[in-house]
């Protein structure tokens, strides 16, 4: 065998490792929230780690804000190859415009197979725009995923009324693929001190905005929200002891206060409030049964909820068969304590 | 005022159930509602038209045994209704509606406004009315509870992170508005009856149109497709916390942020 045998053998090894890295790699959109980056864009880098890794590519985060050049450590740390940082005093504000230029512009260029956002306001404004501007397939709300490898299509799957199952979607043939990830969703990633790099500095030119914020809406205030779309229930039945834990707990976690029949008979809430399927169904994202026994009537019209935590004194209360996290205790002695973890 | 508003329709969740053992979706009744975010743009929508001077127009697109949605429409007090029906319309993504929506706007002679709901009861996407606002060129203003129209701009109220702040724009704009924004209207009851039967003013306002005619074939090729379901393990019993008040309490505080985080 000669060498140019070889070397045209390595030529062509060369050549098919090119064609499988194709496209321009997992990119992430960051978030700024509090000076800091945003947790769901920490998740959204790990996620693009696994995608990466899977489809033989790199991982891409771009920075876009004011004085933010400094995060762009942590999105090292989380896993990204290389951060594009845009910093611009227009970046900083909700300006849309300039944002969705420095982007559109930059992915015009790269080429992204994935682009990744966090299903938050940002996300929801900015993935649209930019996917019907490049022509790419958007899935919003993703909390899980699975690559088929023959299109190298991500197979995202997203929750359907609230979580009572999923619908998986994919866009095989369309690219970029835009995806929004939901907070709390994929494991935050560990963030490795040692991962460093030097991120490069777009060009940034601030755009006309189409909107003008105004300022704080004076005088508005939110329509209440009724018990049975509320999102977060504290509930007190017989075994509270002191209802006013309850009302103070709710308004910790910006919650409606509810009760089971048994506390409507107390005359601590009001007929409108009683969680029971003769009264109100409910089925908030998280549910908090204070000393609710749970009969049957009241278990039917709190089952849908997405987590049940129960406090409750008796070990067989039925309201523990309904619960994601039971707590056999009275409410009185565990309340204070949580009401101060909470702080 | 011109103002276009998006329906759109979504199984009724009383009537289904998403049975975790089986991995199997039951749908006992199957009956449409309005998405609730849409029925919120309607009545934003009516509520600019009652302060003053406005054509409201409702579109839809979406197959149903009736077509209820857009008749629900007319009898809250939209003034004209465009059911879109075609075959290869039906699979449609929100792409595909998008670009549909643009012919449709265009052929209706443009618009002032565009009001869609922000977010779906069902899926939760909210990329629609968004995609819209790109392909037309137009300004957006996602999320808002309130709107008011005066004068060629928009002022619209929306949620950014704690508080409320005030929005402007010009006119045009497509507007997503939040599904809790404000209480929905009922139906007149007189209008109601006359939508059904077809009769008096209502008679000709339902017009059907066939996106066959209006888009080429390319046009209507979705870009996302379904890949099945998935369902949440079955409910198993919940953990039990043990420990001192302190530690239970640690426990469900952590447990309670994480879950509304976010």
């Amino acid at each position: 065998m000669d060498a140019s045998f070889l070397d045209l053998m390595m030529a062509q090894q060369e050549e098919s490792f090119e064609e499988a890295e194709g496209g321009g790699g997992v990119w992430v959109v960051a978030d700024v929230e509090g000076g800091q980056i945003a947790p769901v864009t920490l998740e959204a880098v790990g996620a693009a780690r696994t995608l990466a890794e899977s489809l033989g590519a790199y991982v891409y985060g771009v920075l876009l804000g004011h004085e933010v050049t400094s995060l762009a450590d942590s999105l090292y740390q989380a896993g990204a190859d290389g951060v594009r940082v845009g910093d611009h005093p227009d970046l900083d504000s909700s300006v849309l415009e300039s944002r969705l230029a420095v982007l559109a512009d930059l992915f015009a260029e790269e080429q992204p197979e994935i682009i990744l956002f966090g299903a938050n306001a940002t996300g929801a404004a900015l993935a649209p725009r930019l996917a019907q501007r490049m022509g790419g397939g958007l899935i919003e709300h993703v909390t899980a995923f699975s690559l088929e490898e023959s299109s190298r299509a991500v197979e995202a799957g997203f929750p359907v009324y609230g979580g009572d199952y999923f619908e998986i979607r994919a866009c095989p043939e369309a690219r970029p693929q835009f995806l929004t990830i939901e907070p709390g969703a994929f494991a935050k990633p560990f963030l490795d001190e040692y991962r460093k790099g030097d991120p490069t500095v777009l060009d940034v030119e601030p755009a006309e905005p189409a909107t003008r914020v105004l300022g704080p809406a004076e005088g508005f205030e939110a329509p209440r929200v009724p018990l049975s779309e509320a999102s977060v229930v504290v509930a007190g039945g017989r075994q509270v002891g002191d209802f006013a834990l309850v009302r103070r707990l709710a308004d910790r976690l910006g919650a409606h206060v509810a009760g089971d029949r048994g506390a409507w008979d107390a005359g601590v809430i009001d007929s409108d409030q009683i969680v029971d399927v003769r009264g109100t169904t409910v089925s908030p994202d998280v549910y908090v049964a204070v000393g609710i026994r749970g009969d049957t009537f009241h278990n039917a019209a709190m089952e849908s909820a997405g987590f049940v935590v129960a406090i409750h004194p008796d070990r067989d209360a039925s309201i523990f068969d309904v619960a994601d996290l039971c707590v056999e205790a009275r409410p009185d002695m565990v309340l204070p304590a949580i009401l101060e973890s909470l702080r | 005022m011109r103002i276009t508003v998006i329906l759109r329709r979504v199984l009724d969740p009383a009537g289904i159930v998403a049975h975790r053992r089986l991995r199997r979706l039951f749908i006992n009744r199957e009956e449409y509602i309005l998405q609730p975010a849409d029925r919120c743009a309607l009545e934003v929508a009516l509520r600019i038209k009652d302060a003053g001077d406005a054509e409201v127009v409702v579109v839809s697109g979406q197959p149903e045994p009736s077509d209820d949605t857009l008749r629900r429409g007319l009898a809250m007090g939209a003034d004209r209704a465009i059911y879109l029906c075609g075959e290869s319309f039906d699979d449609a993504d929100d792409a595909v509606v998008t670009s549909v929506l643009k012919t449709v706007i265009g052929q209706l002679g443009g618009a002032d406004l565009v009001l869609a709901g922000a977010t779906t009861l069902d899926t939760g996407q909210g990329q629609l009315g968004i995609r819209l606002a790109e392909a037309l060129g137009w300004p957006q203003i996602v999320g808002v509870r309130s709107v008011e129209a005066k004068n060629g701009r928009l002022r619209a109220v929306c949620q950014d992170e704690e508080q409320f702040v005030l929005v402007e724009s010009d006119l045009p704009a497509v507007v997503t508005v939040c599904p809790e924004a404000v209480k929905p209207r009922y139906a007149d009851g007189v209008r109601l009856i006359n939508v059904y039967r077809g009769q008096g003013e209502m008679a000709e306002s339902l017009e059907t149109w066939d996106v066959g005619d209006m888009m080429s074939a390319d046009e209507l090729v979705p870009l996302l497709e379904s890949r099945g379901r998935d369902f949440p393990p079955e409910r198993t019993l919940g953990e039990r916390v043990e420990g001192t008040p302190d530690e239970v309490a640690q426990t469900i505080a952590d447990a309670l942020r994480q879950r509304l985080r976010g």
